[in-house]
């Protein structure tokens, strides 16, 4: 980042949605931080959303109210789902955090939503622009995006090792660097050295099923743990924040508005957006490149784009023999016990001979 | 099965208007003639959401809309209280039920093949997200892409831009599936038509503060909810004078039933048959606005009619803020006196129950007591008749 951007205070934003161009954020002198919700019992946020609610949503309404995120100064949120609108009508009305923004996010992925997403990310611009008074240039913006280019070529570079047998990383280990990158400051140039990750250390047997998760939101290590705990191997998450999140630079040739709105909007795409079949073809070539065993899809309680995703997710799966579990979870994984039962068993079905036939393609 | 239902339905409701035209027989029949036409191999059927999508573009070509979601959901065995009976279907399939029951029975007729051939599936982005993806769903399985219209939350020249350029491609797919281009002259003529109906919607909205109010918020509430989808038809207009008339003469006439609370309804009524409006009318309850029901949109120009739609559908109040809709809600509701107001909350519906917290802080402001009337459209397994009963007349003795 050039001098000017070095002078300002480093105030952090928060952000939620894999959606959010952290670029024009770090564009404007400011610290991107990627929130997570609390998951300690729910104690404000259900006399404000009912009780079959998402509960990330729930528990970020939960944390505000709690004053969790005292220390942001500013909040992006996206129009990712019906939930999302509500959480921000909340927030703007019961909560006073600096900074609030709302982000569309357009369904059509054509030439006439990455104008109008362009021209929000614009909005967003000036907004910045005007609450912290500082001015965002097209340089700074492309210094922007050239340094999260660098990051997420660097995180894809580890997905990509996990391709090897036995996979050299740990799913764990690789979820956590994932987190670290999207909470930790951007200016880490080395980031997997940083983050302490530059050695192979997975410790999991070459015998081990190998996973896929997907699904959406999987922050807390929870999931990955346990199927690593029971003897899985999680090679790779497709996931909010995993392989959808960091896949596909932004060009840095062109106007930095279009090229930003054409990656956020081409990338790999969550159940947010049409096109269920382009998402399960996707999701089968993960699991050929990966060479899995077995996907678990795990998603949150009440996500509607998931839950409309799943029967033809579980039929294709089923068609093509890749084994397949679904989960859901309230986000705190409070029925871990019950998870583990399922967990356990698929991993055990996985290990099987049938194991061998999907590795092999 | 449906297309059997709505042949029965549509001879019993032409008896019931040959001896005397009555608005929502009127509007009843000519909503299942429609439906029943899609049914037809020489029909251009466009699957399509009424209530949540400016059909006045559809008008304007020779295609037939098919409402999916009111076609699904007033089938007679869901209106007398039996939909699990089919919604099984789709349930079975793995669409759990968490996911509405509207879309799961819609889903669950696909897999019967109870739904007519599509030419086009259109759908949009509001009113909410489990129905633009049940179009996509239903669309898959007849070999079809749904078309979306995306609507975003905000109103702004780039948003007006954004969903206008979406109508003119659209009307470009309407014009592949017609073989016949679009006439200028058509479109302003289904927008004049739309715009005269929407008059006399504002007139029946007129017509409801009198007191006792003499229309039943319940038929307002379906009419404005299934007869949206006539829009630019001049089936809306008419539905909407006969409705006119009845109400004008049953005020000249003093026909009016005794009132003695008056009541705010949102966002809809149940399909299945409840115990509800029996329950509200026992206890002289008047529902005298049904936000559905309401003109809440501005007069289109014929002249910019693809900005005209745009900015219809912006201004839909299951967009934007919910503070916006609050204010429209609160200032309805003190413009219709009403002592009270009842939120159907149907349990998938999201952005709807997200936004009661809203609603309400809002209405208590002006004293004005709400009711969540947890139910569901039409799972008569989710819907306790018992707890209802409860819960309403716990609520008018509070207000009383």
């Amino acid at each position: 980042m050039d001098d000017s951007r070095a002078d300002i205070k480093r105030q952090k934003i928060g952000w939620f949605c894999s959606y959010v161009p952290e670029e024009l954020i770090i564009a404007a002198g400011l610290q991107p931080l990627r929130l997570q919700a609390g998951t300690d019992p729910i104690e404000k946020a259900d006399s404000y959303l009912p009780a079959n609610y998402c509960h990330y949503i729930k528990r970020i309404l939960d944390s505000g109210l709690k004053n969790e995120y005292a220390e942001i100064e500013g909040m992006v949120f996206v129009n990712s789902c019906d939930g999302m609108r509500r959480l921000f009508d909340l927030w703007q009305h019961y909560l006073d955090t600096p900074f609030a923004f709302f982000l569309e996010l357009p369904r059509n992925r054509n030439k006439m939503g990455i104008k109008y997403f362009a021209e929000q990310l614009h909005v967003l611009k000036n907004r910045l622009q005007n609450h912290f008074e500082i001015d965002i240039t097209d340089g700074h913006l492309k210094e922007a995006i050239s340094l999260m280019n660098r990051r997420r070529a660097e995180i894809m570079g580890l997905f990509q090792k996990q391709k090897s047998v036995p996979a050299p990383f740990s799913g764990t280990d690789l979820q956590g660097i994932c987190r670290k990158e999207s909470t930790g400051n951007k200016a880490d140039e080395n980031l997997t050295t940083a983050l302490g990750m530059g050695s192979e250390i997975n410790t999991t047997a070459e015998t081990a099923p190998r996973v896929l998760v997907a699904g959406n939101s999987g922050f807390k290590p929870v999931l990955i743990r346990l199927v690593e705990k029971l003897g899985g191997s999680v090679v790779a998450f497709d996931t909010c924040d995993g392989i959808q999140h960091y896949r596909d630079p932004v060009e840095e040739d062109e106007d930095p508005y279009i090229t930003l709105a054409r990656r956020y909007l081409l990338r790999p795409s969550c159940p947010r957006m049409p096109n269920t079949p382009e998402r399960i073809t996707r999701l089968e070539h993960l699991a050929s490149e990966y060479a899995v065993d077995g996907v678990i899809y795990s998603s949150i309680k009440f996500c509607d784009h998931s839950l409309f995703e799943v029967p033809h997710l579980e039929k294709r799966f089923n068609d093509v023999r890749i084994p397949l579990l679904f989960l859901e979870n309230d986000y705190s994984w409070s029925d871990i016990e019950r998870v583990k039962t399922r967990v356990e068993a698929f991993i055990e079905m996985i290990a099987g001979p049938i194991s061998a036939s999907v590795r092999t393609g | 099965m449906m297309k059997e239902e709505f042949q029965k339905m549509v001879p019993i409701l032409e008896q019931g208007l040959k001896e005397k035209t009555r608005g929502f027989a009127y509007f009843s029949h000519q909503m299942y003639q429609t439906m029943l036409s899609c049914y037809s191999e020489d029909t251009k059927t466009v699957y399509v959401s009424g209530y949540a999508f400016p059909t006045e573009l559809l008008w304007a070509f020779d295609v037939t809309p098919f409402d999916f979601e009111v076609a699904c959901n007033n089938m007679p065995t869901v209106v007398n209280g039996n939909g699990s009976s089919i919604m099984h279907f789709s349930e079975d399939r793995g669409f759990g039920r968490d996911i509405c029951s509207f879309d799961r029975l819609i889903i669950a007729c696909m897999h019967e093949n109870m739904l007519p051939k599509g030419d086009l599936f259109l759908t949009s982005s509001y009113y909410c997200q489990g129905k633009s993806k049940t179009n996509e769903v239903v669309a898959r399985s007849f070999g079809k892409e749904s078309v979306v219209l995306d609507v975003p939350n905000e109103i702004s020249d780039a948003s007006i831009r954004y969903v206008s350029d979406q109508l003119k491609q659209i009307a470009l797919m309407l014009e592949e599936i017609t073989g016949d281009i679009l006439y200028m002259d058509r479109l302003r003529e289904s927008i004049h038509s739309s715009n005269r109906a929407r008059a006399k919607v504002a007139e029946l909205n007129e017509l409801m503060k009198t007191k006792p109010c003499p229309w039943n918020g319940f038929e307002a509430c379906l009419f404005g909810l299934g007869g949206a989808v006539f829009s630019g038809s001049p089936v809306r207009e008419k539905a909407s004078q006969v409705f006119l008339d009845e109400i004008r003469e049953r005020i000249e006439k003093r026909k009016l039933r005794p009132e003695k609370l008056r009541i705010l309804w949102f966002p809809w009524v149940p399909v299945q048959t409840t115990n509800i409006f029996n329950t509200l009318r026992y206890h002289k309850v008047s529902v005298v606005m049904a936000e559905a029901g309401m003109a809440w949109w501005p007069e289109l120009d014929a002249e910019k009619p693809f900005e005209s739609l745009a900015l219809k559908a912006l201004r839909d109040p299951h967009i934007g803020s919910c503070d916006r809709r609050a204010e429209n809600l609160t200032r309805w509701a003190e413009e219709y006196d009403v002592d009270g107001a009842i939120h159907f909350s149907t349990p998938s519906c999201y952005h709807e129950t997200g936004s009661v917290k809203i609603t309400s802080d809002r209405l208590k402001e002006k004293g004005i007591p709400l009711l969540d009337l947890a139910g569901d459209m039409s799972d008569e397994r989710a819907y306790s008749p018992e707890q209802t009963l409860n819960k309403i007349t716990t609520f008018l003795e509070m207000i009383s």
